[in-house]
Formats: structure tokens, sequence, C-alpha cells
């Protein structure tokens, strides 16, 4: 990554810019003192987010993230960037590994400053495989759960839980070094949950498993998310994102370019007209109904002319416009945004950089 | 939207105490390096010394064994500081091999492995860590060095008697001292080679070459400027001078224990810093 400035203007389009929205607007108390009311506040029943205010960090010259504002709430979040932009990094301030040259970070509450307490609410599973190899399933989870203080006693049926929950339990004695890509890739998850965290920072938590391990995964990811956890992962697989976030972040050369739900952060891109695949007997009938309104940009039939590709600058008014047309007897299908995806998202908001 | 519920207990039982949780490093350590057949047929080298010492101390306190010995010669061989020195002496060469074998394993795999943000995303700091990693080598070493020599100085007590350790209880103590100061250096020697050598042969190369370099241009410093201060900077030198101070021996011609003290002190905080410099949970690369 090249060596910025702290205050230099961002590479991404100044229209895209307005995409990303502060958490913190509407009001200006510390973020610490909102953190502490959600965890005993009135409902007391929605966890505290993990939250990031104003946060840098460089590394020497060179840009690690800058002047990032987040409040990620419970649930699943992906955090979706190229190589370099700043993921890693901000997993590393989630954990307490890096702190911030400015601005803070609590994660549910919790500095990361204050390790003891962090870790214990925090699970980290790295990128790497960062077992020993001599260690067996087991043994490597039992020793990261000792080092947490546990007994003996309660590492162990900690450590046979999460094997358990990963699958791994046929593995469990055998050396670690010896597992399939796949198995790595869950023995890391398993460490991670061992301890039961409320938070669980993943980093690339799909790369490697198989089809089926996947969509057990995923499925766990949800449980946990279900369970109130926060589940923060970066992958660079854009359609798993799309299939298992409930909020993503997409990150560019350390700034946050946008934060929310798919839904809303595609509805805040003025600058590309939304499209939506209708699909539809009389295709070409609709398409000429369609042209005569303003906000319609383009359409495409498709080759079978059983479906179009529509752009339209206003969903409501295409919403309507639909509307209209189904009443005049054109039987409408389907009707599916088509770029309503994080890949979509990607692609508009940084891969023309 | 997630659907808040939880459906598990957190643990709320007792932990194991915070100051040695760390020790669950050590643990594993030791298993696997006294696998290692060279580090375990070194570590039984370093009894024999030790047998030859205790069986010198049956000797000297048995008068009668000792009868048809020159008068002089009797008197040479006392069970003093001197007779502690050069067992230390002997011990500590023993030492260098053994933390040569036994120090590279340490750091380098968990370099290699990016293991140090997993073990530091756990309530574990880096200087936990590095007192963790100390901790194997000090403990090893420990069972060639003072340990024995404890021994010793309890089997001369014992033969000897309460007056005897009334005059000489300082041996003891400084013979523990002295090689716990040997032991520090040893190990930070071993881990900055194992922090930034990551192939383990090197490393271990690297941390004999260290004392052998050092010792070396000690010698070349005081022979080209006529100079007896130069082995300042040789680490058992200086560590000898500082046992000879602790034990009541006869100092040897350079500076004195003090200067060596310091100039140890200094070597010892290099290498934490350097230590410290390599043990970071992210690879920063400017």
């Amino acid at each position: 990554m090249a060596s910025e400035p702290r205050d230099r203007p961002s590479s991404a389009p100044e229209a895209l810019r307005t995409v990303h929205r502060s958490f913190s607007e509407g009001g200006s108390e510390p973020a610490e003192r909102r953190a502490r009311e959600r965890v005993g506040g009135s409902g007391g029943a929605k966890p505290p987010g993990v939250i990031f205010e104003e946060v840098s960090k460089f590394y020497g010259e060179v840009l690690g993230v800058n002047r990032v504002t987040l409040n990620i709430p419970p649930g699943i979040t992906s955090l979706v960037g190229p190589n370099g932009s700043g993921k890693t990094t901000l997993m590393n301030l989630m954990t307490g590994l890096i702190h911030p040259d400015h601005g803070r970070i609590l994660m549910r509450g919790i500095s990361p400053r204050d390790p003891e307490t962090l870790m214990r609410i925090t699970g980290y599973a790295t990128q790497y495989d960062t077992a020993p190899r001599w260690a067996t399933g087991f043994t490597f989870i039992t020793t990261g759960l000792l080092l947490f203080g546990y007994p003996r006693a309660e590492a162990e049926a900690k450590a046979w839980k999460a094997l358990e929950r990963l699958s791994l339990t046929e593995a469990a004695n055998r050396k670690v070094a010896g597992y399939s890509k796949g198995m790595r890739q869950r023995v890391r998850l398993a460490q991670a949950i061992a301890h039961d965290p409320d938070v669980l920072v993943l980093d690339e938590p799909l790369n490697g498993l198989d089809p089926l391990v996947r969509a057990e995964t995923i499925a766990l990811f949800r449980t946990w998310a279900s369970e109130g956890k926060h589940v923060i992962l970066s992958s660079h697989v854009l359609q798993e994102v799309d299939l298992i976030s409930d909020q993503v972040v997409l990150i560019a050369n350390g700034m946050i370019i946008a934060e929310g739900t798919i839904r809303t952060v595609r509805e805040e891109i003025q600058e590309h007209p939304s499209q939506y695949l209708v699909r539809c007997r009389d295709a070409s009938g609709v398409a000429s109904r369609l042209f005569s309104e303003d906000h319609i940009t383009e359409i495409r039939l498709s080759e079978d002319r059983l479906g179009l590709l529509v752009m339209t600058r206003d969903r409501e008014q295409f919403a309507q416009a639909l509307g209209r047309i189904a009443l005049n007897g054109h039987r409408i299908d389907a009707v599916v945004p088509a770029d309503e995806n994080v890949d979509a998202l990607y692609e508009y908001l940084i891969g023309g950089e | 939207m997630a659907v808040y519920k939880r459906g598990y207990r957190r643990y709320a039982g007792p932990l194991t105490g915070r100051w040695t949780r760390f020790l669950v490093l050590p643990r594993y350590a030791w298993r696997r390096l006294y696998q290692q057949r060279l580090v375990l047929l070194l570590t039984m080298l370093a009894f024999l010394w030790p047998l030859l010492c205790a069986g010198f101390i049956y000797l000297t306190n048995h008068a009668e064994l000792l009868q048809g010995l020159d008068r002089e010669f009797r008197e040479f061989i006392q069970v003093d500081g001197r007779f502690f020195s050069i067992f230390m002496y002997v011990q500590a060469g023993f030492a260098v091999f053994i933390a040569a074998l036994a120090g590279p394993g340490l750091i380098a795999p968990d370099l290699a492995n990016n293991a140090l943000p997993l073990y530091f995303s756990r309530p574990l700091t880096r200087w936990n860590y590095a007192l963790a990693r100390l901790t194997v080598l000090v403990g090893m070493l420990s069972v060639v060095t003072w340990i024995p020599g404890l021994i010793l100085f309890g089997l001369q007590v014992g033969l000897a008697g309460g007056s005897w350790f009334r005059a000489n209880w300082t041996l003891g103590a400084g013979m523990v001292v002295g090689f716990f100061v040997w032991l520090l250096i040893l190990s930070l020697v071993a881990m900055a080679s194992s922090a930034y050598v990551k192939w383990r042969v090197v490393a271990g190369a690297v941390s004999l070459a260290f004392f052998f370099i050092l010792s070396g241009v000690a010698a070349m410093i005081d022979n080209v400027l006529r100079v007896t201060w130069g082995h300042i900077i040789d680490p058992a030198w200086a560590v000898n001078q500082v046992w000879r101070a602790l034990l009541g021996v006869t100092p040897t011609e350079g500076p004195s224990a003090g200067a060596s003290a310091w100039a140890l002190a200094a070597l010892v905080l290099l290498l934490v810093l350097v230590i410290e410099r390599k043990l970071r949970p992210v690879e920063i690369v400017t």
C-alpha cells in the first residue's frame, strides 16, 4: 500500500464517498457511554456493538486504516475489500493485536487495551495455519483454553465441544500438520469458538472448505449470529458474502467506502441505475411500455425473449410502472434485483479504483 | 436480522492464576525438547562433571583417604570458592551447547507459522510469551547448572557440618546468583537468534558464534590496542569475573567485577530490545 498523508482525499469518487454514513450521526456523545447504555439500558436485550470512532492506524509512513467510524451490530458482518485495503488491520485492531494511532475502539463496551477482559469475549481465527506441527487438534485447542485460565478438565471439555461443533472429533487426536486444508480451517474456527466468545473475528474463514463443510460452517455462523453474537469475517468470495451477511463493510485504501445492509448501501448509490431482471411472457411488449418511462435508462432483452434486464434511476417509479403494466394485462412472472449484491456494490464502489 | 436469544451459559467457575498461566507453554516445550536425542545426550553428559565433583567432595571430607598425599596438596584441594568457580565454568560450557541446541526451536516456528497473533489473542501479553519461552530454556539449563551445584553444596554441608555452612553459605548463594545471570544471557541470546533466524541449524550456529566471535573480538582489541578492558565485551569473560567476585576468588586481570556486571546488564537490555522488536503480533513491513 502506498504511503499517504493522513488527510489525503479519498481516491474513491467524491459522490461515492457520500455512501459512507457515520454511525454517530445525530449525536456526539462518546461511544463508550452509548455502549454502556446499550448494555444496561432500558431494553437491555440488544448487546452493544463493535464501535470504531475516527480510528486511524499507520505503520510508519504506510496507511493501515484512516478515520474509520463504524458501529457494527450483532449478526454476520463481512469486511469486503481488495488485498491491502485494511481488512486485516481492522481485525487486528478489534482484537487488540495493534492499537490505533488515533480514535478509539469499543468491543461490546470493552476497550481492546484491556486484553484480559477483551479476549474472554473475543475469538479470533487468523488466515494462517498457526497450529504447531507437533500439536493434535485436541491439544491445540486445549492449550489455547489453558492459556485462558480454564482448569484442565474444563479446558478439555470445552475443546471437545468445539471439535464436535466443527465435526472434527474423529480427527481430534491426529496431528494438525496431517490435516487437509479444510480440516485445518475448521480447527482454526474451533479454537476461536472454544471459549464461547461473543465476538468472533474470522479472517477468510471459508477458504479451503469443500461445499458441504462450507454450508455447515455458514449454518454455524447463522447459529452464532442468532445467539446475539458478532460474527465479523473477511472474505474475497463475494457470492458467499452476499449469501451469509447481515451487513457489509466495504473498505478500500484504508477507508470505509460503505457500510450497512446490502440493500441500504445499494440504495445510496445514485450514480448507477438500479438493475432488475424481469421475467415475463411478452418481454418485447413490456419493454416498449417501460421505455416510455423517464426513469428507465436502458433495457436489454434476453435471448429467449422471456426476460428483460431493466436499468432505472428510480426504483419506486419502476415498481409503480410495473404495476401499471401488469394491470394492463401483461403477465409479469418475476422481478429480481440484479445488482443488489456485494458483487455489484464492490464493482460500483471499489472496482473502478 | 439476528434474533437475540442465548442458548449457552458462559463458564463461571474458577480460573487458574493469571501470573502462572504462561507456564502452559513451557510444559509442552520441555516435553518436546527432551524427545530430541541430542539434547538428552548432552544433558546426560553434563552430569558427568558434577559426579566427579561429588567424588572430589567426598574425598576432601575423608582425611583418612588422603593420608599418603603431600600436605600442601591436601591444603590445595579444598572445597572453596575456587572449587565452585571451576565447577561453574565447566557446567556453563555445557549450558552454552544445550542452549544452542534447544533455543532455536522456541520462537522461530511460531514466527514461521504466523502463530503470534493466535497467542496474543489470548489473555497473554508479549512479555508473558517471552517469559514462557525464557522459562523453557532457563528450566532446561537449571537442570545442569545451579541444581547440581546446590546438590554439591548440600553434599559438602552434609559432610563438613554446620560450621562449614556458616562460614561458606555465600558460596551457595553466589553460585545460584551467578548461574542465573549466565542462564539469562544464554537464554536471551538463543531467543534472539531464534527470533531472527528461521532455520534452526543456522540459529543454533548463530547462538554459538555469538560467544566465540565476541571472545575473539575482545582478545583482538586487547592485543592490538595493548589494553585489558577489551574483555568487557566478552560475555563469558565478564560473567566469570562476576562469579569470581561472588565466590570470593581473586579476579583476573582486566575490568572489575562491577564494570563486568554493568556490561552484562547492558547486553541483557540490548537482547531484550532485539527480541521485543521481533515479538509483534503483526508483521509490520514499511
